[in-house]
């Protein structure tokens, strides 16, 4: 399993996470799947609904604002890939809480800040029996699949 | 036949078909005939003790069914219902230096309220924990944010833990060190220092063995499934106990 990703995708949500510090900041991938790759084509930064105490460790989009999200890749011919979010000031491997919460066939990009600079983004899916998250192969590509 | 909306993670269970059309005269119903129609989706959707997931949110023309009758609310023929996906996540992370430095703080002044007799000592601590407890965060967490931690004095030791627990227990040693002021005001000084000195123990058994007796009841009231004590302990921990694990 693969996620691609363009440089200057990946280097928004970067920025993203950077802006959010020292808060999470989250938002939904957006892109196509051809076989065995997807590719996020485009990202939809969304506002981190937790309430203010909760935020530099937890993230919560809102059910309006993922309609959104399904409405956009709409718009634009695409699927929803999944969800980004930041670490701020920890390592980008999902939490226990992450897991519980999170959703099968959705690729998941965590993105560690550390004292406010993004370092590194790893990705990863749930296990069809929840009980796990695997990590999914990051590729920044230059071009677009055809 | 009501048109059932489906979300994209769920559509590889639905051959990708972004609707499906269930049979029922309610919710409940309507997603029986669901899984019915695609079994994969029932573990996505329901827990063990065939609950809705808390991630999982059904509207009915646009509306939260939790706004209506939940999975009683009836559906009718040309209604729209749709699952919508709650995104949610992040670190579950615990800085146990700053609990460590407010059971050091509690410990201490409860001490010196002994030694010198100061019941409004007492009243104080008991205050600033039930405060810290209200707000979420420890206590006299603060000395350590504010100083310890920018001063380099002291490194935070983040791990992966339930923050919720360690709220429990604070608010319990609160409500201990609270009956224990009040005591003391009115005179049954035995009583009162005893319960100080209880949660001197308490707070000591933390600090230095690393065993949370409050996070441990918090545990043991959700295995009896009292509602409100949801979270799990951490991998491979005695529940109480401080986990191993680094975040």
């Amino acid at each position: 399993m693969r996620l691609q990703i363009l440089p200057a995708v990946l280097e928004r949500i970067h920025s993203q996470g950077e802006a959010a510090y020292p808060e999470e900041g989250a938002g939904l991938m957006l892109g196509e799947i051809s076989q065995d790759q997807r590719q996020v084509m485009e990202i939809l930064t969304l506002p981190n609904v937790r309430e203010e105490t909760a935020r530099h460790n937890r993230y919560l989009l809102s059910p309006q604002d993922y309609l959104k999200g399904e409405a956009e890749a709409d718009r634009l011919g695409l699927d929803v890939l999944g969800v980004f979010h930041s670490h701020p000031d920890h390592p980008n491997r999902p939490s226990e809480f992450d897991r519980q919460w999170a959703w099968p066939n959705f690729s998941y990009l965590i993105t560690s800040v550390m004292v406010g600079k993004a370092h590194e983004s790893r990705a990863w899916r749930l296990t069809e029996d929840r009980v796990n998250f695997i990590e999914e192969e990051i590729e920044i590509v230059e071009n677009t699949i055809a | 036949m009501t048109t059932l909306k489906i979300p994209s993670p769920l559509r590889t269970y639905t051959d990708g078909q972004t609707t499906v059309e269930v049979k029922g005269k309610t919710v409940s119903e309507a997603l029986e005939s669901l899984v019915e129609q695609h079994p994969d989706l029932r573990q996505h959707l329901f827990n063990g003790a065939h609950e809705l997931r808390p991630f999982v949110n059904l509207f009915l023309n646009s509306e939260d069914i939790r706004h209506l009758q939940n999975l009683a609310t009836p559906i009718h023929e040309d209604d729209r219902l749709m699952i919508v996906p709650s995104i949610a996540g992040g670190g579950s992370l615990v800085d146990h230096s700053a609990i460590r430095t407010n059971q050091a703080l509690i410990i201490l002044l409860s001490v010196i309220a002994f030694i010198l007799n100061l019941p409004w000592l007492v009243v104080l601590v008991a205050f600033g924990m039930a405060v810290g407890t209200a707000l979420k965060f420890p206590g006299f967490g603060f000395v350590y944010r504010w100083f310890l931690k920018p001063l380099n004095l002291i490194k935070p030791d983040l791990l992966e833990d339930n923050p919720e627990p360690h709220r429990f227990a604070q608010g319990f040693g609160a409500v201990v060190l609270a009956i224990g002021a009040i005591a003391l005001l009115t005179g049954a000084s035995i009583l009162g220092w005893g319960l100080v000195w209880l949660v001197i123990l308490l707070a000591g058994l933390n600090l230095f063995v690393g065993f949370c007796v409050g996070c441990a009841m918090y545990y043991w009231l959700g295995r009896l499934e009292v509602p409100g004590f949801v979270r799990s302990p951490p991998e491979n921990t005695i529940p109480g106990m401080r986990p191993k694990a680094k975040a």
